[in-house]
């Protein structure tokens, strides 16, 4: 054991006081820098090196005494909240998956109870797993986390089977790639225009994995979110080339992209079968009219009738996907619109509650983290909720709800997020990455100019940050 | 002139806000500025200031970055945030009140001194 007359042994002392892991390199690099410091002028005052190490140390005060008093201010903040409300809607979809399926195996998958308490636990441990999990690890090696996550891709399409025209086990991969695009993103910053270069095209093959699946939604969600973070990034001057031109540069290739799409007519029919799915009622519309027949004769509470024409059809029969994506739309139609609305209220409170705590991160990687979870669960329940209400523009499904696999990753998403939020009093101090770029040039000007003027134009530099 | 701790421990809070009101510093410019200031009564220990410190950025009175210092070493800044200088201002009333209260009763009271 370093003896503690030393700056070493001083430091080890403090940080055996200090329980929660993560705090103790943050605290102990501040104190130690502050120790070199001491020591230095004590070494200008004529001392030798070990006596100025030694009355440096002596300065600072009983080790163990700071280190408790350290070890009181950080510590990890729960998310109990987050967490009962996560598992209470993830129970909730499991047990009307149950419920509302049962005795459908003549039509379509119907319930698998065993499954479904499997996917559960399963989600249970993914949401722990990642809430105890040190997310910032995902920052220290974001180039392995990318290619891994495209290698993971890559493999789904060539391993998965096809369902419904699409690889299966790939959705899933490609569900996690807003995350994994924040992560690049954050290993991309400061790097100037070669940056926002990297930045940019580190998208194009997470997007071909959406392409070869291919799964249009969670090409369009990368898509989206992608453009986000990077407008998000643009407001923290991310590559220190401005913030104009880091907002201008993806907001451009947005509306090429856009552009491109129109000209060539990619998902015109998809678009027409949105907007006017009467015009084909028994093809592209079929759905969409179905749900909006369904949604016409439910009942506030109860099940509801799907009208004359339908009467000798069940419901489960006549409604494509009612047992997978359209499980909102079987909710309002078999239950009723007051549980489908109480469902959606506590699922809005969560996202809710998810949003304002991710606004309040300090932590850049954090908050870009999170920023990319919230989105991939709100514009999937954005997309789920039009497609069971008649305006079919991808099949999505609500999360936490909806399917058993579906509902294991948006565990382990949510606790990702979670993580942050548990470890943020620790990461925003957590050195470099929140060294501000345009800070650091008003502060030498105040280093230079001691007036109030100079000192005022700090505080509103800071203010922007 | 060596202070007694218990004195000045109560307000010590409201001394390191009062540094960072003209300018963001790091911890070891802070006691150094605390000495310059006070004539060498205040002489904080960085084990006192530390904790101090990160219990306030903690209540959000106060935001800490890194930058490098004039020598070229990476530190810790400290800038005081709006809630802080909110805080501040009142923490100073406060002393204010406290300060002249003490004064009058050293004095002899204030309805004695008129008397």
């Amino acid at each position: 054991m370093p003896e503690r007359k030393t700056i070493q042994g001083y430091l080890a002392a403090v940080e055996e006081q200090i329980r929660w892991r993560r705090a103790r390199p943050v605290v102990a690099r501040e104190l130690e820098r502050h120790l070199e410091d001491q020591r230095d002028a004590f070494a200008a005052e004529g001392n030798s090196p070990e006596e100025a190490e030694r009355l440096a140390v002596e300065e600072m005060g009983d080790p163990v005494a700071v280190g408790t008093e350290l070890d009181r201010i950080h510590r990890p903040k729960p998310q109990w909240g987050l967490l009962a409300l996560t598992m209470l809607l993830a129970l909730a979809g499991g047990f009307l998956r149950v419920r509302l399926f049962a005795g459908w195996e003549r039509y379509c998958l119907g319930s698998d109870p065993a499954r479904t308490a499997a996917a559960l636990g399963l989600g249970m441990a993914c949401l722990l797993g990642a809430y105890f999990l040190d997310y910032t690890f995902l920052g220290r090696h974001a180039g392995a986390v990318y290619i891994a996550a495209v290698a993971a891709g890559l493999l789904s399409l060539w391993l998965s089977p096809n369902v419904n025209n699409a690889s299966y086990y790939t959705r899933y991969v490609v569900l996690c790639y807003p995350v994994i695009y924040a992560v690049w993103l954050y290993a991309c910053r400061g790097k100037g225009w070669k940056g926002m270069f990297l930045a940019i095209s580190g998208g194009v093959p997470l997007a071909l994995v959406c392409c070869g699946a291919p799964f249009t939604q969670a090409l369009f969600l990368l898509l989206v979110s992608g453009l986000v973070l990077l407008l998000a990034a643009a407001r923290m001057d991310w590559f220190g080339i401005g913030r104009l031109p880091t907002a201008a540069a993806p907001l451009g290739v947005a509306l090429l992209m856009a552009l491109g799409a129109y000209r060539c007519g990619f998902g015109a029919s998809r678009i027409a079968a949105f907007l006017h799915p009467e015009m084909d009622p028994l093809g592209g519309g079929y759905q969409a009219m179905m749900n909006r027949t369904a949604l016409a004769g439910a009942q506030w509470l109860g099940e509801g009738s799907m009208g004359d024409q339908y009467m000798r059809y069940p419901y489960e029969m006549i409604v494509p996907e009612a047992d997978r994506s359209m499980l909102p739309l079987t909710v309002i139609y078999k239950l009723g619109w007051l549980p489908f609305l109480l469902l959606m209220l506590v699922f809005t409170a969560l996202m809710v509650w998810l949003l304002c705590r991710c606004l309040r991160q300090k932590s850049r990687l954090g908050r870009l983290t999170a920023l990319a979870v919230v989105m991939t669960l709100g514009l999937q329940a954005v997309f789920s909720v039009m497609l069971n209400f008649g305006f079919v523009l991808f099949y999505a499904e609500l999360p936490l709800v909806v399917g058993n696999l579906h509902t294991v990753t948006d565990m382990g998403l949510i606790g990702l997020a979670l993580s942050v939020f548990r470890g943020d009093a620790i990461a925003r101090n957590a050195g470099p990455e929140n060294a501000a770029v345009p800070l650091r040039i008003s502060c030498n000007k105040w280093q230079n100019n001691q007036n109030h003027e100079k000192v005022l134009e700090i505080s509103l530099v800071l203010k922007k940050w | 002139m060596e202070m007694d701790k218990g004195l000045i421990s109560g307000s010590m809070a409201l001394l390191v806000m009062k540094l960072l009101e003209d300018g963001d510093k790091y911890g070891y410019q802070m006691i150094e500025e605390l000495k310059r200031r006070s004539d060498n009564t205040f002489h904080l220990k960085a084990g006192t200031l530390y904790p101090l410190l990160h219990g306030l950025e903690e209540k959000g009175l106060v935001t800490a970055y890194e930058r490098e210092a004039a020598a070229g070493k990476p530190r810790r800044y400290y800038h005081l945030t709006e809630q802080g200088s909110a805080a501040l201002r009142e923490k100073e009333r406060a002393w204010n009140v406290y300060a002249r209260a003490v004064g009058r009763v050293l004095k002899g009271g204030a309805c004695c001194a008129g008397a």
